[in-house]
């Protein structure tokens, strides 16, 4: 019998957001952990300045230590928006022309993070190709990525969350003083410490907690540098943060809790991403080497199953696909339960959670998991009536 | 036959090697800005000619001369020579990934080192001619293998000189034809450009205004590190210069009179900012006055309805302000008995998150901090608000955007492990630069406070009287005192033995590396300690080869 031919994937990666890095470092987990034997890959890595490559480099961690002066090395492509292209025109040496040959593609993976990737723009450029690609459509993607939306959204959908004030930068810009006169004159924010963050940003970059008024301009300015608008909440003094994961496959399911362990009160981006386990030296492994405890025994078995449920509606109201983490926080003080954010293609694919669950789920599963849906979801967009509309002008 | 092959793995040996010395002295070239005055200047003043792969080779030339022609000798003294050779191209290092000021491989570098080992082979070429002929014992060839090999060393530096000499006509060229392209793109894109200049301070005024205009005004450009030449300006427009950009700020240096007016013609500035105008580089420009007239040029640049902002702190800025008043004119600085400041600094204070202030302006108060340490960082910072304000940017919004500005590399930075801390400022340093480093050292807290330093330079006829000022002054800020090198030994010492520091709290070395060496055994927990103007590779003294 004939071998079956691989599927083709490309997985997309790096891209024009502050997380770049973080989405390397799960690209190349994702390049490892997916079954060589089903899936031929196609690594595309999108530079922080937006342009597209292709090689066989990609696959190794020391090649980006040499990025940008390395890229002249590899295949530059993008990709056409209309269907029946199937994969990735190559273009020339000036990046602008196409060579007029195409790596053909039968799945994309958008392994990003942050802007441009997991907020639906990739994805409504992938859509116009009929190509599918795994994890949310446009419209999650972008709802989950702005946390003022989100937030407005699940609240409307009785899921708790915190207050949350939108500064916009024109504004600060223009009177930054009358804007932190309004923050502390509304209801719930009267009182300080207050956390000051981005609305469009994940990975703790540009967070601040402030605990006094002289300091709440500064930390506006400081999500300024990185966002156009500034979320202000209130701040859970004894707080405990618990994440858990989401994914759809035969049914929404939900993975173990996790508890990750904050040394600062806030988790940084270093202590995200760069402690590598507790040590300050070495590869970071991204979400997979923060310190946390997974599926702790000794919680709250409610709590846990309000975590769950809140999470699973939350996935499904927002019409999530593929793999999401859920990240909830706890006042301590009150025993209240808050959404905080949905991550809709989360570090590390989120697997060290998978692992542990029941039934447990491998990553090479999850990501199999991952291409069969995305696979069925462009079916069934596929089956749609589209020629209903071409008929006024006949 | 065997000796062939020894000698020819001698030969490969001595090709990797000079291939790779290559590259260490194009590291120096580079830093020297293939200029060849400027680098004769430094082989002569630091004897930087080859000693190790002479040594070597010289060796061999007086054995094989001293003992009778064996062949098995032979063979084998050339088989260890080539692994000596071969161990000298690995104790070489490679200077892409070394040394303070890496040797960084940009095509002009490629070309320098490609054509100038072209050039070597050349040299070497007649030697090997006569290396072929058949003539001769055992011990001649191999006494002629090694005189190629000192020829070879001995031309290295020479042969990058001729090189960039061939190479010059094609280079400047290229250099004009990437000129006029940017000199196009700058045009296309027309931003508000606002020209830097000083003696010292432009470079993390540039980023504080870049940093700045970006968050209050609108899309900036600004090239990074110290880049004030017209080449290094021409490539960063040509590479990062965006149709979105609406400001621009360059920092344009002064190496001699008629070098601010060629930068302003290349990027006319509306609006300049002037952070001093003092004694820095004193022997590039023979008096304090040309030093004034060539920083002039850039207010001279900006047109009448432009506007010019100057440091009151600096006499001379406060009289180019005088001299060249525009519609709007301003003054910055701290010290109000000179004059009246049209935006002035009070309440500095300084911890380990940095700077505390209040600015200012317009008759109001606005508190505020950085995370930027020292006085200089905070003139620059107070500079940069004032020619933000005056472009239209909200004084309230400016200070909360100074809470943020991103630390500029070597300038004061404090750096934090889990035993000791640095003070770095590193950058090449001046008076008012290592006061205010001390100010900071005296305030921060410490268990034990150490300063690090080979001293001041390029300060002409005062060099020595600044330097024994300042030692006078470290003397009073910390308990232990390092003194790198030899060029400012004496006015240092003089200046600690006039306040009385212990001798036996001087800790003197030759070099920097050895200086480190020893601070790394004396030092202990809980110290801070100031690493003041960590010269480049150029000034460190001693250079081997």
């Amino acid at each position: 019998m004939a071998a079956v031919r691989r599927t083709r994937v490309a997985i997309f990666f790096g891209g024009r957001s502050v997380e770049h890095e973080i989405s390397v470092i799960t690209a190349l987990q994702l390049m490892q952990a997916i079954d060589p034997e089903k899936y031929e890959i196609t690594p595309v890595y999108i530079s922080p300045n937006g342009s597209w490559f292709t090689g066989e480099q990609l696959f190794e961690r020391a090649f980006y230590k040499r990025v940008p002066s390395a890229l002249s090395e590899l295949q530059e492509v993008s990709l056409l928006p209309k269907p029946g292209v199937t994969g990735l025109i190559t273009l020339n040496r000036d990046g602008k022309s196409a060579t007029g040959s195409v790596i053909p593609v039968d799945v994309i993976i958008p392994a990003f993070h942050g802007q441009y990737g997991e907020d639906g723009c990739i994805q409504g450029l992938i859509e116009m190709t009929d190509i599918p690609y795994t994890g949310s459509n446009v419209v999650a993607s972008a709802v989950t990525m702005n946390k003022y939306v989100c937030k407005v959204f699940l609240q409307h959908h009785d899921i708790p969350a915190l207050p949350a004030l939108l500064i916009r930068r024109e504004d600060a810009q223009n009177d930054i003083k009358e804007r932190c006169e309004w923050i502390t004159k509304q209801e719930g924010f009267t009182s300080f410490p207050l956390f000051v963050k981005p609305c469009n940003l994940g990975s703790s970059i540009g967070v601040s907690r402030v605990t006094d008024p002289s300091q709440l301009a500064p930390a506006l300015a400081k999500v300024f540098r990185y966002d156009t608008q500034a979320l202000v909440e209130p701040c859970v003094s004894e707080i405990m943060e618990i994440n858990v994961s989401v994914r759809e496959h035969e049914g929404i399911k939900a993975s173990v809790v996790e508890i990750p362990v904050s040394q600062s009160g806030v988790l940084s981006y270093e202590e995200k991403y760069l402690r590598g386990g507790g040590k300050k030296t070495g590869q970071s492994e991204g979400m997979a080497s923060l310190t946390r405890v997974i599926d702790p025994q000794d919680l709250d078995t409610e709590l846990r199953d309000a975590v769950i449920a809140h999470a699973k509606k939350a996935f499904e109201v927002l019409g999530c696909s593929g793999v999401a983490r859920l990240d909830f926080i706890v006042d301590l003080a009150t025993g209240a339960l808050y959404f905080n954010e949905l991550n809709a293609f989360p570090g590390s694919c989120s697997f060290y959670l998978w692992v542990r669950s029941q039934p447990r789920v491998l990553y090479t599963t999850l990501i199999e998991n991952m291409i069969d849906t995305a696979m069925k979801t462009r079916g069934t967009i596929a089956s749609l009536d589209r020629d209903i509309g071409l008929k006024a002008l006949k | 036959m065997a000796l062939k092959a020894s000698l020819l793995f001698l030969c490969i040996g001595t090709i990797l090697f000079a291939y790779r010395r290559n590259l260490s002295y194009l590291r120096y070239f580079q830093q020297e800005e293939y200029n060849n005055k400027r680098f004769w200047d430094w082989l002569r003043t630091n004897r930087a000619s080859d000693t190790r792969g002479t040594a070597i080779f010289a060796f061999v030339i007086l054995t094989a001369s001293l003992s009778l022609p064996n062949i098995v000798i032979a063979i084998s003294s050339t088989l260890a020579l080539g692994t000596l050779v071969i161990t000298a191209y690995y104790l070489e290092g490679d200077p892409r990934s070394t040394g303070k000021i890496k040797l960084n491989m940009t095509e002009r570098a490629t070309k320098t080192s490609w054509v100038s080992l072209g050039l070597l082979i050349l040299i070497s070429a007649v030697p090997l001619t006569w290396l072929c002929c058949p003539c001769g014992t055992t011990n001649a060839t191999i006494i002629k293998t090694a005189i190629v090999g000192i020829i070879v060393a001995q031309a290295t530096p020479f042969a990058l000189m001729l090189a960039a000499l061939a190479l010059s006509p094609a280079e400047k060229r290229l250099q004009e034809h990437y000129l006029g392209e940017a000199k196009q793109i700058f045009k296309d894109v027309a931003p508000f450009t606002i020209g830097i200049t000083g003696s010292y301070g432009k470079t993390g005024a540039k980023a504080a205004l870049g940093d700045l205009l970006n968050q209050t005004l609108g899309p900036t450009f600004w090239p990074k590190k110290s880049i004030n030449t017209v080449m290094g300006i021409t490539r960063t427009i040509r590479e990062l210069m965006k149709p979105t950009h609406k400001y621009a700020v360059i920092e344009m240096g002064a190496y001699n009179i008629g070098s601010i007016k060629r930068l302003c013609d290349f990027t006319p500035p509306r609006a300049a900012l002037v952070t001093a105008v003092g004694i820095m580089h004193l022997e590039r420009f023979g008096s304090p006055e040309n030093v004034y007239k060539a920083k002039s040029e850039i207010a001279q640049a900006v047109a009448a309805d432009g506007i010019l902002v100057c440091n009151g702190d600096s006499p001379n800025a406060r009289r180019m302000a005088k001299e060249h008043a525009k519609k709007t004119t301003l003054l910055y600085g701290f010290d109000l008995s000179a004059g009246p400041l049209d935006a002035f600094a009070s309440d500095i204070s300084f911890d380990e998150k940095g700077t505390s202030f209040t600015i200012h302006w317009n008759g109001e108060r606005y508190p505020g901090q950085t995370p930027l340490l020292g006085r200089p960082a905070l003139l620059n910072a107070l500079g940069a608000f004032t020619m933000a304000c005056a472009l239209g940017a909200k004084p309230a919004f400016a200070v909360a955007c100074l809470g943020n500005l991103p630390p500029v590399d070597n300038r004061l930075v404090l750096d934090k492990t889990s035993t000791v801390s640095y003070l770095r400022d590193a950058y090449n340093s001046n008076p008012t630069g290592f006061d205010a480093a001390l100010e900071v050292l005296r305030a921060l807290p410490a268990e034990r406070r150490i300063v690090i330093t080979p001293g001041m330079i390029e300060l002409g006829d005062q060099q020595f009287e600044q330097n024994k000022n300042l030692a006078r002054v470290a003397a009073g800020s910390c308990e232990l005192f390092f003194l790198v090198g030899h060029t400012n030994r004496e006015a240092i010492l003089a200046g600690l033995r006039e306040a009385q520091f212990p001798a036996t709290k001087i800790i003197m070395s030759d070099t920097r590396d050895e200086a480190f060496m020893l601070l790394g055994e004396h030092q202990r927990k809980g110290d801070l300690i100031l690493i003041e103007n960590d010269l480049g590779d150029l000034h460190e003294g001693k250079v081997r080869f």
